[in-house]
């Protein structure tokens, strides 16, 4: 079956141009996603401004090797997604599926990792505000580092979690033939959000765990 | 009809990105591996971030260009995304210009340059907190 009469959408004229439209408005959605995270890097940097000793004796008492292991995942995740969508455009679907699903797993370790580090914290209580009782660290500014930490990291897993269910359901869908090398586009835009995912926790873990 | 997709450089039947992907995966891991690397050395100052903050820009900037490819986006894209990181840039510079050019004391208690915090920790019996 031709793919304009498949896929095209009746208030297109044609394709290329529904194609166009899907990733500029992909596109839109991620520059907001940029600035909701850039509100809480700022808020990092004001508070890492203020109290330089504190986030720097806070963040030595993280778990250096988890945020390592976790950004080698999810860039390894990236990699894979970026296979996928390559598969995809190639009218592979089964393909697409393969690789989304290691991603997905990537994901998945990410998360478990991510959980084993949170149970950590509320063990020897690295928590905000009045709940901070971490007897190592007993600096003034220290429960706003873990209030930032958990911001910032929480927001991010959530859209791991997002992201995963979005690679889940287009790659089952991929899987199912939904898709073809002349129309991926919904592959394609699942692969970007995933990509943005990444992209963020780039800058959180040395923002985060390093400096 | 499909066929005006087919001309596009993305959908190229012969161009593989394969290759591509790898190396910028393997450069993802290089600069991960490396930047955790130059951490341990605890750089003095704000070299430590400086450098941390640039491996991290060459890292996003891989991941933009190649695995999201905005490197072949027609240019509304390419803007959309350039005009996020031009607000990122104003909202981080400013926010912090405006701390670090403040008189100390308007500072929180404890701060840098601030008068001290004298007693941080709420009071066994404080219940206002």
């Amino acid at each position: 079956m031709p793919a304009e009469t498949t896929y095209l959408a009746h208030h297109f004229a044609s394709l290329e141009k529904q194609t166009y439209a899907a990733r500029l408005g992909m596109w839109l959605f991620l520059a907001t996603e940029v600035l909701l995270f850039t509100a809480l890097f700022a808020g990092y940097g004001v508070y890492r401004f203020l109290f330089r000793e504190a986030f720097a004796e806070s963040s030595r008492h993280l778990q250096t090797w988890i945020g390592l292991v976790n950004t080698l995942i999810l860039v390894t995740s990236s990699f894979t997604v970026a296979m996928g969508v390559d598969r995809a455009g190639k009218g592979d679907g089964k393909g697409a599926w393969r690789f989304f699903l290691v991603s997905f797993l990537f994901g998945a370790a990410f998360m478990v990792f991510k959980a084993i580090e949170y149970t950590h914290h509320f063990h020897v209580g690295e928590l905000p505000g009045r709940f901070y009782t971490n007897e190592e660290v007993q600096l003034v500014g220290a429960p706003i580092f873990m209030a930032l930490y958990f911001l910032i990291t929480g927001l991010h897993g959530i859209h791991v979690l997002v992201g995963m269910t979005v690679l889940l359901v287009i790659g089952l869908r991929a899987r199912a033939g939904a898709y073809a090398a002349e129309y991926s586009v919904p592959v394609e835009l699942a692969g970007l959000y995933w990509h943005l995912v990444d992209l963020i926790w780039i800058f959180v873990f040395p923002l985060i765990y390093l400096v | 009809m499909a066929e005006p997709l087919s001309h596009r450089p993305e959908h190229g039947a012969h161009a593989s990105h394969v290759p591509r992907y790898l190396a910028v995966w393997i450069a993802l891991l290089v600069f991960t591996f490396g930047t955790w690397g130059i951490s341990r050395f605890h750089l003095p100052g704000v070299a430590g971030v400086a450098v941390a903050l640039a491996i991290a820009i060459a890292k996003g900037a891989l991941v933009a260009l190649f695995f999201m490819h905005l490197y072949d986006q027609p240019g509304p894209n390419r803007l959309v995304f350039a005009t996020s990181l031009v607000f990122v840039a104003l909202l981080i510079s400013l926010t912090l210009l405006d701390y670090a050019t403040r008189f100390p004391l308007t500072n929180p208690p404890g701060s840098q340059g601030a008068i001290p915090a004298s007693d941080y920790a709420p009071a066994p019996n404080d219940t206002t907190r």
